[in-house]
């Protein structure tokens, strides 16, 4: 999920829904998984799972998310992962080693019948599961939601859309979004609040860094493909990189070593990103179809989502004056 | 070049026309005066505006473009009496704008015009209805409909040549005619579009009472709104595109 310590180096403001415009390039795993820690720990489960026992939380997401995005005119486009990197899959490994501790104490909890601990461990134990993937695909599918599939990281994808200028911003809550050169990210955009700004030029500006030498203290304090070395925080890391220029020279000069250092520092200097891909971002959806999936085919109470589909009903038949000329 | 006096009335209907839609504008500092074209971030909602160098008390310009924040400029207007003047002028050296009312003097931060928000095409529409009446009958539909409904209908029936207001809510509906002899004006044609009463209530803020407003309608098509201010000096025209009617 990034390292929240990269919170510390980043210039980050609050900015109201109603000021953002345009394209946004949304991590949709990151996105997903958001909507699904939060659905699973507030509603009970008996309103999105199917008779066979199928959990698909994540179609209440979806909508909820997208009426947010439309209410607000502004156009989501959902990157979704590819294959995770090398690198990448030891942190996953971890996370799963991490689950499965969880799965251990939900069951203990259960047996307890501690209703705090659940609730706090079902969330925790969610996944994107095959059908999960697949169901969340076919209703951007039927919401005319443009989707673009990444090679590797999606946030590097997202992060790369913005650059070639095909989106405004990335949306993510992964600080990492920084480190791939996402010139604007958007946080917080699952929560309730005003979602957080993040600016790539002004935080290079505040410390007098370039990407390059971000990248090099990120590594220092440690991201998602690698452990920090120990003892260095966000401000010990800038002020070292300052002072020694990059990340090589100051774990000479500390006698400090990384694992795959150079191949980190690759990864975000040079993300396995990709230019095929297309969208419109004129969006119509098919809503009669969309709340048939839902709430027929994937049996989502129809209370759950009937507002959020009201809402994106709401966007879907206002006309712009551009139609005219 | 820029410097004019005008009657403070006069300002904060120009200004209060355009704010209804848009937080920040540009204004074109013609010879001939003052021009605002402006849209809603959302693309729905279109506000054009002018002003006559006549509708000032004097008025000097030589084709300048400032962007100004419209709440700041309202709230310095709103310091003014309505009948009292205002002072306007530009330092092109700082891109401040210098106002005066009566001994107070503020001096206003511009926005850079290239910040601001494209200025909108005009759509090109010929719309086959008319209709003109009072602001305070545009008023009176706005109200009523927005007592039941997020939306409005607005139509002329070509048989019984009448203008029309529907509203449906999920329990009230709202109906009104208003008959040649309601209207100043009606010229009949095919015509009936659903609209936002959130972007119609905005724009009805803007209109005067005593205002005679014109309509010009079709069948799905954007309305265009449109009255004049400042003893007729003034012109306002809104665009208002219009909602898909799903049945």
């Amino acid at each position: 999920m990034g390292n929240a310590a990269l919170r510390d180096i980043a210039v980050i403001e609050d900015v109201p829904f109603d000021e953002i415009e345009g394209v946004i390039a949304v991590d949709a795993h990151n996105w997903l998984y958001r909507y699904l820690t939060t659905t699973v720990k507030w509603t009970a489960s008996e309103k999105y799972t199917t008779a066979d026992g199928t959990e698909v939380a994540n179609l209440i997401g979806i909508v909820q998310g997208l009426a947010r995005f439309f209410e607000h005119d502004v156009t989501p486009v959902m990157v979704f992962d590819g294959g995770p990197s090398q690198l990448k899959s030891e942190e996953i490994e971890s996370r799963r080693e991490q689950r499965r501790t969880y799965e251990e104490q939900l069951e203990t909890a259960r047996e307890e019948g501690d209703e705090v601990a659940i609730a706090q461990l079902e969330s925790r134990t969610q996944r994107l599961t095959p059908t999960i993937q697949e169901t969340s695909r076919e209703l951007l599918e039927l919401l005319d939601v443009p989707v673009v599939e990444a090679p590797a990281e999606g946030e590097a994808q997202a992060a790369h859309l913005v650059k070639r200028g095909d989106a405004d911003y990335v949306g993510s809550e992964d600080y990492d979004a920084l480190l791939f050169g996402a010139p604007l990210t958007l946080r917080q955009l699952t929560s309730k609040g005003d979602p957080e700004l993040m600016d790539l030029e002004a935080t290079l500006e505040r410390h007098d860094l370039t990407l390059e030498q971000l990248i090099d203290a990120a590594i220092l304090i440690g991201t998602d493909f690698n452990e920090g070395v120990s003892g260095i925080g966000p401000k010990t890391a800038i002020s070292e990189i300052t002072e020694r220029g990059d990340l090589w020279s100051v774990l000479e000069a500390r006698g400090d070593t990384i694992e795959y250092g150079d191949r980190v520092r690759q990864l975000f200097r040079d993300p396995n990103v990709t230019d095929d891909y297309g969208f419109e971002t004129t969006i119509e959806p098919d809503l009669e179809a969309a709340r048939a999936y839902v709430t027929d085919e994937w049996s989502v109470a129809a209370g759950e989502v009937e507002r959020s589909f009201e809402r994106i009903e709401e966007y879907a038949t206002q006309t712009g004056l551009d139609r005219w000329t | 070049m820029f410097k004019a006096i005008v009657s403070a009335e006069t300002l904060t209907s120009a200004l209060d026309s355009v704010s209804v839609l848009v937080d920040e504008c540009k204004i074109h500092l013609e010879e001939e005066g003052l021009e605002i074209r402006a849209v809603d971030p959302a693309n729905v909602g279109m506000v054009d505006l002018s002003l006559e160098a006549a509708a000032f008390e004097s008025y000097e310009a030589d084709g300048g473009l400032i962007g100004v924040d419209l709440s700041r400029l309202e709230d310095i207007a709103g310091m003014a009496d309505s009948g009292q003047l205002i002072q306007l002028e530009l330092d092109e050296e700082t891109r401040k704008l210098h106002i005066q009312i009566d001994g107070l003097e503020y001096t206003l931060a511009l926005i850079d015009p290239d910040s601001i928000r494209q200025e909108p095409d005009i759509p090109e529409l010929d719309l086959p209805a008319r209709v003109v009446l009072e602001g305070k009958d545009v008023n009176r539909s706005v109200t009523a409909a927005d007592m039941v409904s997020d939306h409005i209908a607005l139509g002329v029936d070509e048989g019984e040549e009448f203008f029309y207001v529907d509203a449906e809510g999920d329990t009230d509906d709202v109906h009104l005619e208003l008959t040649r002899e309601d209207l100043i004006d009606l010229q009949v044609g095919p015509a009936h579009s659903l609209f936002s009463l959130d972007y119609l209530k905005d724009m009805n803020k803007a209109i005067p009472g005593d205002a005679e407003v014109t309509l010009d309608l079709g069948e799905e098509f954007p309305v265009k709104i449109y009255f004049g201010f400042a003893e007729g000096l003034g012109q306002v025209t809104y665009m208002l595109a219009p909602r898909i009617q799903s049945d």
